[in-house]
């Protein structure tokens, strides 16, 4: 049977179809490697499902097929970045691999399509190491149209920009910006449904309702509310959010934002004291990203306010009172940040591709302070940030970093930044 | 089964029925149809075998080996169509390009299976290659500017302009 095949092939080759303008020689040889490569095939276990190419890899009756699209089809992607900071005022330097991250995604039928993300954290898990295993994404896609998709799973809340693309090759510095780490909590994810989809030229819309934050988890106020992510980890779902999204999106330009609001108190679920709390948590941006003539050009602004901040405190003190090892603090009652970055790609030939940046950050995280349990404003949580450096792609999917970053109240984190990134 | 769950499901039916209303796949045009309204009717295809010299130049613009060792095409007088398909994110993009004496003269993207990055067939976007050639290193000889979220499916579709393009200066032998 196989044999019959390559012989209609190679009938089909000479017989049906002309060609031009190489020898009878170099067409043998062709078929040659081709029958190699069948035989080859033939002895794999049927293993790994490939993705199917209907068009320009079938030397049959293209034409006849119809726009049958590659059914079955398991694929994998990954990212991954490694760093080296050196801290100017202590002197201490590391040496980390910040994040290793592969994805399986698969295709069902024409319209469903699983997509998934597993993220491993500083190189080693264990209870001795600081390490994470976490799945980022997990969620599935049913597409009616390029308008109309629904999905639901674990997934990437649609506020910011680094959020939903943070794949190292797609920004710049070795560190991602402080705003979209300490108030957009990137990488951000809830377990929910949305729809989603493309309108008109270039408009991208985001909705649906998913699980939100819990307030009684807060335990670092500088980060805002990141702390209080549940990640899809046994989350408390007494109360969900809702969240939308409006993106526009043409070659070189982007201009969107986003909503994200929902009640954050679970009933006390994770502490007593927020039982009839509703700890409402409202946060939004807006952004625009601008290209031209080598020029590159991004800004964003994130703002949110917790609710019922205030009870938040008093549930930490309640929380230390109950046991001294777990820490109070005054609850982030408001947070803002903005950022502004400039690019400029100086050189570029084949795939090498220079770019040296400038961005400056501004975060501004208010607390409910407390004064009778001496619990105060955080000064380090009002805070500038400069960083000027540089990314060389040697590939536009594999990068090299450098930087420099000052920041104006903690110095500590005043540092000198080298890494590497790819994505596939 | 009271109102409010009523009217919830009500709501329900009437986003699904709209939503059913929009449906049409991923297949924005057939490659038959493509040919056929390229040419006014579908021509004989012809072949493009890859030799060695022609296997690597096209792994140089693909960054990996091609899949295929002969690349079916399309062509009338100083006019070739090209249907090429590359792996954007996850999956493939299969695309159309016209050329026309060394230059293309239109694309468009005929099946896009990924569900985020579809910004990549719009107008907008494919008329930055009308009219591009194959410059140094067979490159093209402009920039093209991407959009932001879809980054791997824009070079995808860069890349197969460039293999077009080499393609099409082959075929002339």
């Amino acid at each position: 049977m196989k044999k019959s095949t390559s012989t209609l092939a190679l009938a089909a080759a000479f017989g049906a179809i002309p060609a031009f303008g190489q020898t009878v020689d170099q067409k043998l040889q062709i078929l040659q490697q081709e029958i190699d490569d069948l035989k080859a095939q033939t002895h794999k276990p049927a293993a790994a499902s490939q993705q199917a190419s209907p068009y320009s890899l079938d030397y049959g009756s293209m034409l006849d097929r119809s726009s049958a699209l590659a059914n079955g089809g398991t694929n994998i992607i990954g990212y991954g970045e490694v760093g080296y900071s050196k801290f100017r005022q202590s002197g201490d330097a590391t040496a980390d691999l910040q994040r290793f991250v592969f994805g399986f995604n698969h295709r069902f039928d024409e319209r469903l399509t699983l997509h998934s993300e597993v993220e491993f954290e500083h190189a080693v898990v264990s209870k001795d190491d600081q390490g994470e295993a976490e799945i980022e994404q997990a969620w599935v896609n049913y597409k009616m149209s390029d308008a109309v998709n629904f999905k639901g799973g674990l997934f990437l809340i649609p506020l910011g920009i680094l959020n939903e693309t943070h794949e190292p090759p797609t920004y710049y510095g070795v560190q991602r910006n402080q705003v979209e780490t300490r108030i957009i909590p990137t990488t951000w994810r809830e377990l929910g449904v949305g729809m989603h989809g493309i309108v008109g030229e270039g408009f991208r819309y985001d909705a649906g309702v998913t699980t939100t934050f819990d307030s009684g988890k807060l335990d670092d106020p500088t980060t805002g509310m990141r702390s209080a992510h549940q990640e899809g980890q046994l989350a408390n779902a007494r109360n969900l959010a809702v969240y939308g999204a409006l993106n526009y999106r043409r070659p070189g330009l982007l201009v969107g934002g986003g909503v994200f609001t929902g009640d954050t108190g679970q009933n006390g679920a994770s502490n007593p004291a927020l039982q009839g709390v509703a700890a409402r948590f409202i946060m939004w941006d807006v952004h625009a990203q601008y290209r031209v003539a080598g020029l590159d050009l991004q800004a964003l602004y994130a703002a949110g306010t917790l609710g019922d901040a205030d009870k938040v405190t008093a549930a930490t003190v309640a929380a230390n009172l109950a046991d001294p090892s777990v820490a109070a603090f005054a609850a982030p009652k408001s947070m803002k940040g903005w950022y502004a970055q400039a690019a400029y790609h100086v050189y570029k030939q084949g795939n090498f591709d220079v770019a040296p940046f400038i961005r400056y950050e501004r975060i501004d995280i208010r607390q409910a302070e407390d004064p009778a349990n001496n619990l105060f404003q955080d000064p380090n949580n009002n805070e500038r940030i400069k960083t000027l450096g540089v990314n060389f792609w040697v590939h536009p999917q594999v990068v090299l970093k450098a930087d420099i970053q000052r920041y104006a109240t903690d110095k500590t984190q005043d540092r000198f930044d080298i890494g590497a990134g790819f994505m596939f | 089964m009271d109102s409010r769950a009523r009217r919830s499901l009500a709501l329900l039916t009437l986003v699904l029925g709209a939503a059913s209303g929009y449906a049409r796949g991923e297949v924005y045009q057939e490659p038959a149809a493509f040919v056929a309204e390229v040419f006014g009717s579908t021509p004989a295809p012809k072949v493009l075998w890859l030799t060695r010299e022609i296997q690597a130049q096209a792994a140089a613009i693909l960054g990996h080996a091609p899949a295929q060792l002969r690349q079916r095409y399309w062509s009338e007088t100083r006019k070739s169509v090209w249907i090429l398909e590359e792996t954007g994110k996850e999956e493939l993009i299969t695309a159309g390009f016209v050329v026309v004496e060394g230059r293309i003269d239109h694309v468009r993207v005929l099946v896009y299976r990924e569900s985020r990055g579809q910004e990549v067939r719009q107008g907008v976007f494919l008329k930055q290659f009308n009219d591009a050639k194959l410059a140094q290193g067979n490159r093209l000889d402009r920039d093209i500017d991407g959009i932001v979220g879809a980054t791997l499916s824009v070079g995808a579709v860069e890349r197969m302009a460039r293999l077009a393009l080499y393609f099409d200066r082959m075929s002339h032998g």
